[in-house]
């Protein structure tokens, strides 16, 4: 039972309402996990099992990706649960690092929508292998057949039916399996009694050629099936080991189907995760070697070898912070000491549980290739545990920049504690989510990767941790840069009884094409005592928090200092770090600065029709569009656009395009305002910088 | 600017009747596999980008990312060959002048491209001088789609060059030396430029010009690295 050959880390991963968490709720009913059904969006109010948190309930919507496990036929499957939204990518992709294989639910009536194209690229990305389900099949006009063509069409797979409907829309039966060519049809209750029967005699035909189509697929992935097939001699196993072959290669994609609020289909799903979905033997994994300048180095599924595991999420419960690990290599005992690596700090392992959404079970030990969670420990998401003998670190995750801020104050001295801890829990649990207090106004500001990813936030702080806030409108992350050579040479001399302040700076400051700071020292004969020079250095540093136009970060210059003078008694780190303040001052608006704004890389997907309504949309944008795909019936449109021109976008692109196309967008660069907008963000930004410091 | 023409394969086009290839048109460049005909369409890209002319190049093989990746390696080759530093305006002008269309799994049709020609004018009132259509595969398409791409040229006011693969084993060669796969529809074209790679280089030379006969004995010889002309 618990030989590693025997675990599935899976994901569940698709477009939103095409019943994600509507199946998973039903995997866990028939495995046992949980004694009854909530519907996501059901009347008892109980809400389904995977979304734990409230705000998930309310929306009928999976925000953060809980871990549950589960056993069926001797495996033991654990379910990452992803979000489908756009604005929490990071969480996408950090469930996506961690699973070995992945359920792709399709809708027989959306089919492939451009979330699922999104979600299938991250995929792709990270290399996992994954099935389909077509949900929904009892929906009015569900075509499963269209949704396997739109597969191959639209997400490049080679997808073939494992099983077929037995009707359609509120037809649907039960499901003709296309390997044992019998027909399954689901009684009880709640689906779970299963009467296996012959195939209808209206189907058998329709049957032999999809298993047909079956074998002449799976055939290539196996030269035993390919023998047995000329030889009449087909067995079920043969079957089952070239699918699951052609599967874990990612060359094939088997398609089954169902209805898993009818409770149709979801016990083979389960038997198909078992038989088709890829082991953690099956699977590479790698880690950096910090030793040996970040070498790639492969991981053993071993209970034997050192222990390396990753923390792929964090939540904060009633009884403190739970740690969702994975466990690459070795094995974990409660009471034994583990490493974090990027803070260098040895841990307890206290309490080892195994989660089912928000329930536990206490375990003693954990192997390579499972999810299990630690209680109480203090650390981050993303990072790697050692035993202490390795020091290793998993690849980085790709975490994008934050572009979009807003201000966020506490209504009253309740609220303030409570944001507080919210905000630190928050910066934990998400890397792209950050906030800081502004040194100026004082106020708390928070950054993310878009409206709604923010406003999410905000919307927990308010019911989770009780802080009520209110928030600013949201603010692009403009940048300051110099665009041309300018000297400085600037004493600081201060005499006011007692000790004095003397320092002198000369030098120059220049752009940096770089967009990085470089200190250049070419002072010559002592002029700047070495002891003082870093203190110069760190003057220069610090003003580049703030430029002098607009009060937003310089990004990056060469200051060249060649000249100062000391004096013996009255010059101190504190005279050479406000010398070079004073040298910045006196520069810094002769080097002619300007204002960067981020640009975006932004990509719509959507029917091809729609191609024209929304380039002129992003020309409106101040975007330049840099290509267009058309693939199927669908095209990309990738353009730069800057952010201060996004905000609304959803909305505009939703009545555009009557809602069927979607947008993602990614930091590209940061990139000069044009000259005639220029002056007017000067205005109000410096008229906002004023008001700040009332 | 520093003109490009000195070291672009583009060279061999002085040699021809009107310098050009011209509005209405369609060129063809043909060339064995792996011996750069995408590489020299770049260079015709380039030629008209920074003349500040625009530029659609139609992929129907790559995707953008690919293509703008051949750009790139192009682009630095370039810049190095005629020691320019600072490239900003080079690089706003690609930018601002190329448009990548890409059609990934088949979807290519005349339709679809008219269609996407008609948005990015309504749109983006971005109306192309060229197009570039690489990896149209010859024997496999229909007279008509020739035919139909002329249309496009001469409704577009927009000039179209496209790549050809012929192959070592196929020597058919028409009346007036076009080779195959451009032998039963040489006429549609005006200009017809044969890629070879020789131990020395590559060598172009002009098979086709508009109503004249090609120049076929004279070259240009390219850097097999750079794809830039040798002097």
């Amino acid at each position: 039972m618990n030989t590693i050959d025997n675990i599935r880390n899976i994901g569940i991963s698709a477009h939103i309402d095409s019943g994600k968490t509507t199946l998973t709720e039903r995997i866990l009913y028939y495995t046992k996990r949980i004694f009854a059904i909530h519907e996501v969006r059901g009347k008892d109010g109980v809400g389904a099992t995977m979304d734990s948190m409230e705000l998930e309930r309310e929306r009928g919507i999976t925000i953060a990706s809980a871990a549950t496990y589960c056993e069926w036929k001797g495996h033991r499957i654990n379910i990452i649960d992803t979000p489908g939204h756009v604005d929490f990518t990071i969480e996408v992709e950090r469930a996506l690092r961690v699973m070995d294989g992945a359920v792709l639910i399709l809708c027989a009536v959306g089919g492939v929508q451009s979330q699922s194209i999104t979600v299938d690229r991250q995929m792709n990305r990270y290399e996992v292998p994954r099935i389909a389900f077509i949900n929904k099949c009892d929906r009015s006009g569900a075509n499963p057949r269209r949704v396997v063509r739109q597969l191959r069409e639209k997400l490049n797979h080679n997808p073939v039916l494992l099983q077929l409907p037995i009707g359609l829309e509120n037809q649907c039966k039960g499901v003709v399996d296309l390997v044992s060519m019998k027909a399954f049809y689901f009684e009880g209750r709640s689906g779970d009694e299963i009467r296996t029967d012959e195939i209808p005699a209206d189907m058998r035909d329709q049957a032999g050629a999809a298993r047909e189509a079956l074998l002449d697929a799976a055939s290539m992935y196996s030269d035993d099936l390919m023998e047995a097939i000329l030889e009449d001699k087909v067995t079920e196993p043969l079957i089952r080991d070239a699918v699951r072959s052609g599967t874990i290669s990612r060359e094939l994609t088997p398609v089954f189907v169902g209805s898993a609020y009818k409770n149709i289909g979801v016990q083979p799903l389960l038997d198909a995760i078992n038989s088709y979905l890829p082991s953690p033997l099956d699977v590479q994994n790698t880690a950096l070697d910090l030793d040996q300048d970040e070498r790639p180095v492969p991981l053993e599924t071993d209970a034997r070898k050192p222990v390396v595991a990753l923390a792929f999420k964090l939540e904060v419960t009633p009884y403190g912070q739970l740690t969702y690990l994975r466990i690459y290599q070795g094995a974990i005992q409660k009471g034994a000491d583990l490493m974090i690596i990027r803070t260098g700090k040895k841990i307890k392992v206290g309490r080892l549980v195994r989660m089912h959404a928000d329930q536990m079970e206490d375990l003693t030990t954990a192997q390579a290739g499972d999810i299990v969670a630690l209680f109480g420990i203090d650390c981050s998401s993303g990072d790697t545990f050692t035993d202490g003998t390795l020091h290793y670190s998993m690849s980085s995750m790709f975490v994008p920049e934050p572009v979009i801020s807003l201000t966020i104050s506490p209504q009253d001295n309740k609220s303030q504690d409570n944001m507080s801890k919210a905000l630190n829990r928050f910066t934990r649990e998400d890397p792209t989510f950050k906030s800081y207090v502004d040194s100026e106004s004082g106020e708390t500001i928070i950054s993310g990767m878009g409206e709604l990813h923010l406003d999410v936030y905000v919307e927990r702080m308010k019911r989770e941790f009780n802080a009520d806030v209110t928030t600013g409108m949201p603010q692009v992350a403009y940048r300051e840069a110099i665009t041309r050579q300018a000297v400085f040479d600037y004493i600081h001399k201060k005499q006011t009884g007692g000790s004095g302040q003397f320092g002198r700076v000369a030098g120059f400051m220049a752009p940096s094409s770089e967009g990085t700071y470089e200190f250049i020292n070419e002072i010559k004969g002592g002029a700047i005592p070495t002891e003082f020079v870093p203190a110069v250095d760190k003057g220069f540093r610090s003003c580049l928090e703030k430029g002098l136009l607009v009060r937003f970060p310089v990004l990056g210059m060469n200051i060249t200092v060649n000249d100062g003078k000391a004096h013996s008694v009255d010059s101190s780190d504190m005279a050479f770090f406000q010398a070079a303040v004073g040298a910045f001052k006196q520069a810094y608006m002769k080097a002619k600065p300007v204002i960067l704004e981020p640009i975006m890389k932004v990509t719509v997907e959507g029917p091809s029709e729609f191609q024209g309504n929304v380039m002129g949309a992003i020309n409106q944008r101040r975007g330049i569009i840099t290509s267009s795909i058309e693939d199927g019936a669908f095209t990309t449109i990738e353009a730069e656009v800057p952010l201060a021109e996004m905000f609304g976008y959803a909305t505009t692109l939703r009545s555009l395009t009557q809602g069927k196309a979607e947008f993602t967008m990614e930091f590209s660069r940061y990139a000069k305002v044009p000259e005639s907008l220029s002056e007017e963000l000067k205005t109000t930004l410096r008229e906002k910088s004023r008001g700040d410091k009332k | 600017m520093i003109p490009f023409s000195s070291v672009s394969p583009l060279k061999i086009l002085e040699k021809s009747s009107q310098g050009a290839l011209g509005a209405g048109n369609l060129g063809v460049l043909i060339a064995r596999a792996g011996v750069g005909k995408t590489a020299c369409l770049i260079h015709i890209a380039f030629d008209k980008i920074f003349s500040q002319e625009k530029l659609v190049h139609v992929a129907l093989e790559e995707g953008p990312e690919k293509v703008m990746s051949y750009y790139s390696v192009i682009y630095y080759d370039l810049l190095k060959a005629l020691g320019i530093t600072d490239d900003y305006e080079y690089r706003m002008r690609i930018e601002r002048n190329r448009m990548i269309l890409a059609y990934l799994n088949q979807s290519f049709d005349l339709d679809r491209l008219r269609n996407n020609l008609k948005n990015l004018a309504e749109g983006l009132q971005f109306t192309p001088d060229a197009l570039i259509v690489d990896g149209l595969d010859f024997e496999k398409t229909d007279r008509k789609v020739f035919e139909g791409l002329k249309d496009i040229a001469q409704e577009a006011e927009t000039e179209i060059w496209l790549s050809a693969l012929s192959h070592r084993h196929i020597t058919e060669v028409n009346d007036h030396g076009i080779p195959y796969p451009c032998s039963q529809i040489d006429d549609l074209f005006s200009l017809i430029v044969q890629l070879k790679a020789e131990p020395s280089g590559i060598f172009l030379s002009l098979l086709k010009d508009h109503d004249q006969p090609g120049f076929p004995d004279t070259h240009v010889r390219l850097d097999p690295n750079t794809f830039l002309a040798m002097v």
